[in-house]
């Protein structure tokens, strides 16, 4: 016997959107107070996540190897990946911001794409772990996620401001759009992970 | 402020005598965590306080003062300063007396110009259209809240809301636009537009709207609602 008793355990279901506890009757139940469909875990959680994280992967290389902007200055083309950014604010003196955006939009994505697949691994191989942990781990990656979009943002302000022809002009690169479908598809991915099943199956506490 | 963190020890207290059938009757007057589906006992922390769950620590509660009220406030406020927030320009910038600023709505149509389509679809919808929609919701909401008029619709109202909370991008946006200043600073002139001081507001208004929204007694207040709308 299980010292802690789980909602599901005793034959409930917490909805997933309002949190009204319901009885476990049938398959396609519904919640009566959100009317939203009813699961006790979220449905091919691990399966959805390893999609939308493979995807991540995949995209991930692209998004750092083309350039994410093109950058012209008096008529001189430079074109800038995401690390070149980087470097380029560290020449100018600006580390605080080359450290931002260095968290932001390397580590973060690379951190999280790491973190999901060790979440992923802990749940498929049944690593008996510290749940506690590991619970902690998921909602961090769930709440940094966003944070990412820091660099399609910042294109997206850069483009329009910098218009001047041959002058000054900056252009958005085939990598900003990679990037920005690796923010949302890691977001996705933590989205369809399930963090009870971490609790699941874990013995004995 | 006073916030103590207390845990409370609402453990199903013996859960040997605690059978299937009570466990589902008494399935309203019971609570599970959402991340790791501990069956509990309803906490009622005062306000101030909040409710963790005993076994991963999420916290569960939160109770706000007025939060019906201030959500209201808040929300009507939040729709006032998103017009000078995206019709106003934010940034200018300054190159051989040449001057060039951007609105929100400028950056969407530079990209999309660019044919970055995918790109310029989730700068529109997570820094224009679901901050509105966020705004909109919480103010529906509450004001039938406020009101304790049911409508057929509040449900998926707040199912809504809570699903587009994360995708509304509003700080991370201001964010790339200090980075971006901070860039142009050195090869041009960079002037800031009265949209940034309403967008600065907007970014205030929409954080306060998303911690004073007491989820837990929202949930309650509209299950009161439809009870009596049915009854």
């Amino acid at each position: 016997m299980k010292y802690h008793s789980t909602a599901l355990a005793q034959g409930l279901i917490r909805c997933h959107d309002c949190g009204r506890l319901v009885k476990l009757a049938d398959k396609n139940q519904r919640c009566p107070r959100c009317n939203c469909a009813l699961h006790a875990r979220i449905p091919h959680s691990l399966q959805r996540t390893t999609a939308f994280l493979l995807s991540g992967y995949a995209l991930y290389i692209p998004a750092n190897i083309f350039p994410i902007m093109m950058v012209t200055q008096w008529g001189k083309n430079q074109l800038h990946t995401i690390i070149g950014g980087i470097i380029a604010l560290i020449d100018s003196h600006m580390l605080p911001i080359a450290i931002l955006v260095l968290v932001a939009s390397i580590l973060v994505p690379l951190l999280k794409l790491l973190g999901i697949t060790l979440l992923l691994f802990c749940v498929h191989y049944r690593w008996q772990v510290d749940a506690r942990l590991w619970t902690r781990m998921y909602r961090i990656i769930a709440f940094v996620g966003r944070w990412s979009m820091l660099d399609i943002f910042m294109i997206s302000i850069l483009v329009t401001l910098v218009n001047f022809g041959g002058v000054a002009q900056i252009i958005a690169g085939s990598a900003a759009t990679a990037f920005a479908a690796v923010v949302v598809l890691t977001m996705l991915a933590a989205r369809c992970f399930d963090p009870r099943l971490l609790w699941d199956l874990q013995r004995d506490d | 402020m006073k916030c103590t963190i207390r845990k409370l020890a609402n453990r199903n207290g013996n859960p040997g005598c605690e059978n299937q059938k009570t466990a589902a009757m008494n399935s309203l007057l019971l609570d599970a965590c959402p991340e790791c589906d501990l069956l509990l006992k309803p906490a009622a922390p005062a306000i101030g306080e909040k409710a963790h769950c005993p076994r991963c620590g999420f916290m569960l509660q939160r109770p706000r003062k007025h939060s019906i009220e201030q959500t209201f406030a808040l929300s009507i406020a939040g729709l006032i300063l998103i017009i000078p927030a995206n019709l106003m320009p934010l940034v200018g910038i300054k190159i051989l007396s040449n001057l060039q600023d951007g609105t929100l709505w400028s950056g969407v149509v530079a990209l999309m110009n660019e044919n970055m389509w995918l790109v310029a679809i989730l700068v529109f919808l997570s820094s224009m259209l679901f901050p509105l929609l966020n705004i909109i919701l919480a103010l529906l909401i509450s004001a039938h809240l406020y009101l304790g008029r049911p409508h057929r619709k509040l449900a998926l109202w707040m199912r809504l809301l809570q699903q587009l909370d994360e995708w509304s991008m509003l700080e991370v946006y201001m964010l790339g636009i200090i980075v971006a200043c901070v860039k142009l600073s050195s090869i041009a002139e960079v002037k800031f537009g009265f949209g940034l001081y309403a967008f600065v507001a907007l970014l205030v208004i929409s954080a306060m709207l998303s911690s004073n929204l007491d989820r837990y007694s929202f949930w309650q207040h509209i299950d009161r609602l439809i009870k009596r709308g049915a009854a």
